[in-house]
């Protein structure tokens, strides 16, 4: 865990824990390069889509011919609604990407708060606090997401808040685990017999080298809430006002493009989800290996 | 162990096991019951459309209705009849589904479909997924690792519904090698012919498959993982110095080693099959309770919807009870531990 063991400012430790891990990692160079790539993507889609459609909005019907084969102006073609394949897959790009991020990070927040009260009030309140972890994390929940997305009116924070109450257990399982190993370093012992109360410690000793474990935990819970929200946009539901890929999907689907033979509109969509996915993961891997020695001995990448 | 130890151990155990189920089953139930939504006045208004009969006296109807469903007074009676009716008469209460079949009819008549395709499937993934995976850690370094591991890796990332999606898409619409859905033919006649019997495999094909081609990566992965770690132990060294014969070694030594912590991942995974995959139900309309689920959920049948649940909550933490009492009983290293 040497790396982890940085002087110097909050900041000036992130960036130098983040080269640490860039240098010393392929799978992370790898998968943050197709990171970048997402982000680019979803953050200048609406100047990519204005660029290419010349100001119209992606997802309006009818603007061209519908079903149009491939081309140089439609590279992906036209979908079945008349509007350029590409350009509203790349705007369901973003709004994967947008309630992914939102529910990932509230699900952090759940996550983070249940472990340190956990971790650090240990006794009675570690047990009924773990006993509520293990209890969700076996409650079947894409179908009571299901349930509420079929009943409420979701909006992008209300689909996120429903996605995030599912997703925080295996986070808060994995940073409180973390604290507990922390807690018994002899640094922490240290400053608890240079007489700081356990409130300084968790936040001077322990919060900052759980850092990359947050990190790990927040990107496991965007995936998973992604996975999520794509399962229940597929078979239909969620916000109409968010075209989100599973969306896409849904709407190849359901008007039986498939049978007919337009491909892309399958495919297109689903090669994103999965980039998505790939390059979420191998940051995580690569972050994992860095700050988890024993996982790189057993990985042995 | 000593005998009193391991009962106390066992005791432990169950009693974590009770709760457990408890707690998630009350989580469950109240987030249900959050959703808003009226599924009598729905069901009773369903009605009156399709007989186009006007009922009188609405109120007292749904009233009645309310009563049968277990949907009258407040939440915490509707919470203690339900329970007391589930656990100790073994009862799920009636379908709006399919008023008034009981929901455990409805789910019994699904379950050997599920059971069948999903089980089936698992247990296949994990037996090609374990020998991959240790032939895979076995010649580490070298180029069929690296290759086969990526591969693994890479696949491993991709949903298991669009897997799904991407096979119908190529063996059923582009190549016509499976039909893309139901159970068996409709022209063939259900029971035990030969005819019905190639019908279902053939059917049962592209939902296994997907099952398998999600589960294969994430075996290989965990057990490639364990292997290069028990290579690493000086007890097979020790062995290896010694002169003991490579397939020995890996039966013997490594093998072994191996199917006690996969053995637990099975047991979890059978029960999580259940939740984590009834989309691949969906997709090709495979009467498993997938996707009972599925056409459960947009007339809020509580009831339905709960039991499936039920079920599965009760297979994940049950396997996980067997595994957690056996487990002391197989591996001598955790009986001194308790």
């Amino acid at each position: 865990m040497s790396q982890t063991f940085k002087k110097g400012t909050f900041l000036s430790r992130l960036r130098s824990e983040f080269l640490t891990v860039l240098k010393s990692s392929p799978v992370f160079r790898v998968g943050f390069v197709l990171l970048i790539i997402v982000f680019f993507l979803a953050i200048f889609e609406p100047a990519i889509n204005d660029f290419r459609l010349d100001g119209h909005p992606s997802t309006k019907f009818g603007v061209y011919e519908k079903l149009l084969p491939f081309s140089a102006e439609h590279p992906f073609g036209t979908d079945h609604f008349g509007r350029d394949t590409l350009a509203i897959q790349i705007t369901g790009l973003k709004f994967s990407l947008m309630i992914g991020l939102t529910a990932g990070g509230m699900a952090t927040l759940i996550a983070v708060f249940m472990a340190v009260v956990a971790g650090f009030v240990g006794g009675k309140v570690d047990a009924i606090l773990n006993a509520m972890t293990n209890a969700v994390l076996v409650i079947p929940t894409l179908p009571i997401l299901i349930a509420m997305a079929a009943y409420m009116r979701m909006n992008l924070w209300l689909i996120s808040l429903t996605l995030a109450i599912f997703s925080w257990p295996w986070a808060a399982r994995t940073i409180r685990a973390q604290i507990l190993s922390l807690k018994e370093m002899g640094y922490v012992e240290l400053a608890e017999m240079t007489g700081l109360n356990k409130f300084e410690i968790m936040f001077t000793e322990i919060l900052p080298n759980l850092i990359p474990f947050i990190g790990v935990g927040f990107s496991m819970a965007t995936i998973g809430a992604i996975l999520a929200e794509t399962g229940l946009r597929v078979i239909g539901l969620g916000p109409a006002e968010l075209p989100s890929l599973g969306m896409l999907l849904n709407w190849a689907m359901t008007f039986g493009v498939m049978a007919q033979g337009y491909h892309i509109l399958v495919i297109g969509p689903a090669a994103f989800l999965v980039l998505i996915f790939i390059s979420f993961n191998l940051v995580n891997t690569g972050v994992e290996e860095i700050f988890n020695p024993r996982l790189k001995k057993i990985t042995g990448i | 162990m000593e005998k009193a130890q391991l009962l106390r151990y066992i005791a432990k155990r169950a009693l974590i096991y009770v709760i457990t189920m408890l707690v998630a089953f009350s989580v469950l139930f109240f987030f249900l019951r959050l959703i808003p939504g009226d599924p009598v006045s729905r069901f009773v208004r369903d009605i009156e459309v399709r007989y186009s009969y006007r009922i009188e006296n609405t109120q007292e109807i749904i009233d009645a209705y309310k009563e049968r469903f277990g949907l009258n007074g407040d939440l915490l009676t509707q919470y203690i009849s339900y329970m007391r009716r589930v656990f100790l008469e073994f009862d799920f209460g009636p379908s709006f589904l399919n008023f008034p079949t009981p929901a455990q009819n409805l789910i019994w008549r699904r379950l050997p479909w599920s059971i069948g395709f999903l089980g089936v499937a698992t247990l296949m993934a994990w037996v090609i997924g374990i020998a991959a995976g240790t032939l895979v850690g076995w010649k580490r370094g070298t180029k069929l690792d690296s290759a086969l591991f990526s591969l693994a890796l890479c696949m491993s990332q991709i949903p298991y519904y669009l897997v799904a999606l991407l096979l119908v898409l190529v063996f059923a619409y582009v190549l016509g090698t499976f039909p893309p859905r139901w159970a068996f033919s409709p022209t063939v006649t259900p029971g035990l012919n030969l005819e019905f019997i190639a019908s279902v495999l053939k059917h049962a094909t592209l939902p296994a498959l997907s099952l398998i081609l999600v589960q294969v990566p994430s075996w290989v992965i965990s057990t490639r993982a364990l292997t290069i770690s028990i290579l690493g132990e000086d007890y097979l060294l020790y062995a290896q110095a010694k002169g003991v014969k490579k397939v020995r070694l890996l039966n013997r030594y490594v093998l072994r080693n191996i199917l006690l912590p996969q053995l637990t991942g099975l047991a979890m995974s059978l029960g999580f099959v259940m939740n984590g995959f009834f989309l691949i139900e969906w997709i090709f309309s495979y009467p498993g309770i997938g996707t009972l689920l599925v056409q459960a959920i947009p007339v809020l049948d509580y009831n339905t919807i709960q039991g499936i649940a039920l079920i599965s909550i009760f297979t994940v933490l049950s396997a996980n009870l067997i595994i957690d009492v056996l487990y002391p009983l197989v591996d001598p290293r955790i009986r001194t531990g308790g």
